[in-house]
């Protein structure tokens, strides 16, 4: 280990807790079996760890065992989220991600309001116009045999989704799907500040128009929405439609591109939920399981002990999914993906009072996509494998997905 | 056999009621409505399976054979 890792570990932390790395840059050095080598820091790497860096921040904790990880996000209170995505400070602002970023007991005040909107049965509404959302995406390609999976269908689906419970014009979809991907997945730091003034700036455009001519979309909704007896402010309405934003839009992107590359890649698993559809909804779980994609940080509060470790105030911690959906002690055969797996608990929409608002909506799209697809398109496999590559950060994705059916 | 939930650590996943719908209701903010009940005769498998599928570890399975 060279000077420069040591002088950046923090005094309490023990050498032997210490690896110089990236996790993401670990994840990502595996290309398309990025997961495969997450399952791995189970044998490698103790339970938790310091890792000397992560993206363009500093070095964090890193639990990996799922128990640690609900225990930390079951306590926010110790373990904060006030801040940590940084988006507004990067273009000289204050507002937080609302209700991300706002701890317990003001995160229900404002979480409250939200929830009725994206309950199971809400989301079972719109069932069927995202239905047929995706089998208009799906029959523009399914003549041509192939298709670039991300640009024909998993960058568009979920956009056109959110433009419509927004109630936003369908057209912006392009430029929507240009700047999450920036915002997410880039590690330039100027760059991602340029699309965040972007977005904040497009948001409250939408906004102020809604708040001179009100509709039953859902900025119209926020802007309606009181909280101690007062209207939510401009800034608290634009940490709202912010969150969603980037909640809602490049998760369910990334998350349909493993989900059809592990199908694109095992045939059998094809053949299996063609044969038997009524296990898509089981399907869906045990892909969003074997493939989570969100990485979050909490910053502890108070010193604390979590097992064996002493974390003290101010230091950060990795939220990794994957790693808590891979972890061995919580699933038997964590890399197998088995759509009967019996009790899948995953938290790939995080545990505690900050669990996924859109988790049910996610996992509707999910389910949707992949009814339409097995029905409209016949097998389908990849066009290239070795052109695949994987991105570890904020949410992992896989670029250049081009599938092919014939 | 009964069904014990720790509703106010509830963060409204709906595993439960996806597994067993009909036992697990959910509010209308899509969190388990009940703080527990008596399971009815037969439908133990259910009530087991919509208590083991809860990620957040808060719903308990009293057997009170044991």
């Amino acid at each position: 280990m060279d000077d420069l890792t040591l002088a950046s570990k923090p005094d309490h932390v023990s050498l032997d807790l210490v690896r110089d790395l990236d996790p993401w840059v670990e994840i990502m050095a595996a290309g398309a079996d990025g997961h495969a080598r997450a399952a791995r820091f189970h044998t490698e790497y103790p339970p938790i760890f310091w890792a000397t860096r992560l993206g363009y921040f500093g070095g964090c904790w890193v639990p990996r065992r799922a128990e640690d990880l609900r225990r930390i996000l079951q306590d926010p209170e110790t373990f904060t989220s006030q801040g940590l995505t940084g988006f507004s400070q990067l273009i000289g602002e204050a507002w937080p991600l609302i209700p991300l970023e706002v701890d317990p007991p003001q995160h229900s005040l404002y979480r409250i309001l939200l929830n009725p909107l994206f309950t199971p049965k809400k989301v079972a509404e719109l069932g069927a116009e995202m239905q047929a959302l995706a089998s208009d995406l799906i029959l523009a390609v399914v003549d041509k045999g192939g298709c670039d999976f991300n640009a024909a269908f998993a960058t568009r689906f979920p956009v056109l989704i959110f433009l419509k419970l927004m109630g936003w014009p369908l057209d912006e979809a392009p430029k929507f799907v240009a700047w999450t991907r920036t915002l997410v997945k880039s590690s330039d730091m100027a760059l991602v500040a340029g699309v965040c003034g972007e977005i904040a700036g497009y948001l409250r455009g939408r906004i102020a128009e809604r708040r001179l001519n009100p509709t039953d979309d859902f900025t119209s909704y926020v802007l309606g929405c009181e909280i101690e007896g007062r209207k939510l402010t401009e800034d608290e309405v634009l940490g709202v439609c912010f969150l969603i934003f980037i909640g809602g839009l490049d998760t369910v992107t990334s998350a349909l591109g493993f989900q059809f590359h592990h199908l694109a890649r095992h045939p059998e698993h094809q053949a299996q939920l063609r044969e038997k559809p009524e296990l898509i909804l089981a399907a869906v779980e045990e892909l969003l399981r074997a493939y989570s994609i969100v990485n979050m940080r909490r910053m502890v509060t108070k010193d604390v002990r979590v097992g064996d470790v002493l974390m003290r105030k101010g230091d950060h911690v990795l939220i990794s999914t994957e790693l808590a959906d891979l972890d061995p002690e919580e699933f038997t055969d964590p890399t197998q993906v088995d759509f009967e797996r019996q009790d899948n608990r995953h938290m790939a929409f995080s545990y505690g009072p900050h669990r996924c608002l859109g988790s049910h909506l996610a996992r509707r799209e999910l389910a949707i996509a992949l009814q339409e697809w097995l029905t409209r398109v016949p097998p389908f496999r990849l066009r290239d494998e070795q052109r695949i590559e994987m991105r570890a950060s904020g949410v992992f994705s896989l670029e250049n997905l081009e599938l092919q059916w014939t | 056999m009964k069904i014990v939930v720790d509703r106010s650590r509830c963060a409204g996943h709906a595993r439960c009621a996806a597994a067993a719908p009909e036992l697990f209701a959910l509010d209308e903010n899509g969190y388990v409505a009940t703080n527990g009940f008596d399971v009815p005769p037969g439908q133990e498998e259910r009530a087991a399976r919509g208590a083991r599928a809860c990620p957040e570890r808060i719903i308990t399975i009293v057997d009170e054979q044991c």
